[in-house]
């Protein structure tokens, strides 16, 4: 089937060439942007490497994530964040409980610092893999720091459910033992949850 | 500097270097690199964008969806076992959506979905959304959801998690209870029993309602093997 | 003229359109290659220049492509106001992350590419106003004058025509018959696989096609 455009119905060919007819543009609206370029700092060079490591790997979000941020959603979704410390701890912290909901703005867009920690003595390597990172081993690695066999890793996430496994040896695929059981990931291993405080989104 | 932390350190630059050195010959590997979705067979692949575009058209998240797929790709799974996991979470977050309402929030309908997926039914997630008060239901649905998967009887998990919902229970309340459960679990209790028995624990934070619920009942005669 | 031209027509063929097919192409304008080859080499220039302090090249490719983007974002969107939005938006967003632009790639396929991102978070943010519109055609439809005065009216029945579409496969035949891009380069540009892109722009036509298929028969 060829999709080139002399062998299209001749309606579809019709509505394609008018719609390639050239728009008037309001000339106020170019003036406007403009305006607003020269108000606007000189951009800056980007190293190449920075550049890729920068660049976006999705270009769209997610409508709902989309619509919520547009709307603002204040009050509504807030609460009460539990930032569960992977060694066991849960940490109430300065957030608010359940039922203060409507008072508190939402920090919808800071990123929480979260402690993952792994208790693998035999392990020669273990890596955090989950939806924040696109389930890639190589994202984070996880390092033991004086204690042999305690793995841990901080990773910044936006607040919200997330979830995610451990990678060990490159091969093993090890749920957190101190975290709630997802739900069967349709793989046959098991992942974890965690809900990072703060607004919901 | 350690071995550990010097590994850490130059992998990623060095996939840097590398990309930046093959420049414009070797965009293949550049595109794989930003396009992990690339890896998929052109058929799998196909058939999962469907399902992204499906998930669009019907105003659903497609980040689910969209890590799903990754997941799969990760665990070097078949083809066809990542669409199959790609459609349940499409299936799942619609029928939440629908049980649910239009003003859930995304936590919320992950973790619906999740509910959904060890078997909690529709009808039990329209039952809680019921009874909203300020709060979400994304502490509750996990904690449903794990405590399924560690082999409590569905309908106790799902009447005891609906009392406590309705008697006022917090996020605290209901992550307390997990952690005890667990605890029991891992210390012989039977599932169902620690659920049972943690759950007496927690003292009503509300007026008890109006009408007692239908299913208000728990299950006494606890069968050990779910 | 378009109606009853297009009745006695068979399907596909360009040389049989006659007045109809080729009349209403002599507007567009198809660029030569040379010019294209020269643009390209502006354009990275002119983005050094940016780089380098001198804002009035940044006007220079504003000049450029504003039009073009306009055009993008008027059929994608259905009304000038929104359209405007997201060209501000575009370009502001193409401004301020000028340093990430890498010369390799085409700078109209980088811009398209924020254009094209800036159109659909504009529309998943205002919804409501296409419901709006899709009554309005309802109305139209039942006038009492079933046949729209063609030749005055032509571009807002295409608006409205391209509205009924949803979103996503109005942006691929879009991107494909109003831009003429490739399949590789909408690829590129929307992060979406060719098969898919192929079976969006195949179901859009079709679309189109039955919509004209009720008309006719009224």
């Amino acid at each position: 089937m060829s999709d080139e455009l002399d062998s299209l119905d001749p309606y579809v060919q019709w509505i394609a060439s008018e719609a390639r007819r050239s728009v008037a543009v309001d000339p106020a609206a170019r003036r406007r942007l403009l305006e607003a370029v020269r108000a606007e700092p000189v951009p800056q060079r980007h190293s190449r490497v920075l550049a890729w490591m920068l660049e976006p790997r999705r270009l769209a979000l997610p409508p709902l994530a989309t619509a919520a941020l547009a709307a603002g959603l204040v009050g509504i979704g807030v609460i009460s964040g539990l930032l569960i410390h992977r060694d066991g701890r849960l940490a109430t912290e300065q957030l608010p409980s359940a039922g203060a909901a409507g008072s508190q703005l939402p920090d919808s867009v800071t990123p929480r610092a979260v402690k993952f920690v792994l208790i693998a003595p035999q392990a020669a390597r273990v890596s955090l893999v989950g939806d924040f990172n696109g389930w890639d081993a190589s994202a984070n690695p996880m390092v033991t720091q004086g204690v042999k066999g305690m793995w841990t890793v901080f990773v910044p996430l936006q607040p919200g459910l997330h979830t995610y496994t451990f990678v060990v040896d490159g091969t093993h695929f090890v749920a957190d033992p101190t975290a709630p059981i997802a739900p069967d990931d349709g793989y046959g291993h098991k992942s974890s949850v965690v809900l990072v405080g703060g607004s919901s989104l | 500097m350690s071995v550990l932390s010097l590994r850490r350190v130059v992998s990623p630059l060095a996939l840097c270097a590398l990309t930046a050195v093959a420049g414009a010959q070797d965009t293949t590997a550049r595109v794989r690199e930003l396009d992990p979705l690339a890896r998929l067979s052109e058929a799998t692949r196909y058939q999962v964008e469907l399902l992204f575009d499906s998930a669009r058209v019907a105003k659903l998240p497609t980040a689910p969806l969209e890590s799903k797929a990754l997941q799969g790709i990760a665990l070097r799974a078949d083809g066809r076992r990542i669409v199959a996991a790609v459609r349940a979470v499409f299936r799942s977050l619609r029928d939440a959506r629908a049980a649910l309402g239009p003003s859930v929030t995304l936590d919320e309908l992950k973790s619906a979905a999740g509910a959904l997926q060890v078997g909690i039914t529709t009808a039990e997630l329209r039952h809680l959304a019921q009874t909203r008060h300020e709060k979400q239901l994304t502490v509750p649905l996990v904690v449903l959801a794990d405590l399924v998967t560690r082999g409590v009887p569905r309908d106790t998990a799902s009447q005891t998690i609906f009392q406590l919902w309705q008697r006022g229970a917090a996020d605290d309340d209901f992550l307390g209870l997990w952690r005890g459960v667990e605890r029991d679990i891992v210390s012989g209790t039977a599932p169902g029993v620690a659920l049972l028995n943690r759950a007496r624990e927690i003292p009503s934070r509300g007026p008890p309602p109006a009408t007692p619920p239908s299913s208000a009942r728990p299950d006494r005669s606890e069968n050990p093997n779910p | 003229m378009l109606p009853d031209a297009a009745r006695s027509l068979p399907a596909g063929k360009a040389e049989s359109l006659g007045q109809f097919g080729v009349a209403s192409c002599n507007h567009v304008t198809r660029e030569p290659r040379r010019w294209v080859i020269a643009n390209e080499m502006s354009d990275a220039a002119d983005v050094q220049r940016v780089l380098s302090g001198d804002v009035d090249a940044f006007a220079r490719l504003v000049d450029r492509y504003y039009e073009r983007c306009a055009r993008f974002a008027v059929r994608m969107l259905g009304n000038r106001d929104d359209a405007e939005d997201a060209l501000q938006a575009t370009f502001l967003r193409a401004y301020r992350s000028l340093g990430k632009y890498q010369e390799r790639d085409k700078f109209s396929a980088w811009l398209y590419r924020i254009l094209v991102n800036q159109c659909r978070s504009l529309a998943a943010r205002r919804n409501q106003r296409e419901r709006v519109f899709v009554r309005e055609e309802a109305v139209l439809l039942n006038a009492p004058d079933r046949r729209p005065n063609w030749s005055g009216e032509d571009e807002e029945f295409v608006q409205r025509v391209l509205a009924e579409l949803d979103p996503l496969l109005r942006e691929a035949f879009l991107l494909k018959y109003v831009e003429e891009m490739s399949y590789e380069e909408m690829s590129t540009l929307t992060g979406v696989g060719v098969s898919a892109l192929k079976m969006r722009v195949k179901r859009a036509c079709d679309r189109l096609r039955a919509r004209w298929e009720r008309i006719k028969d009224e």
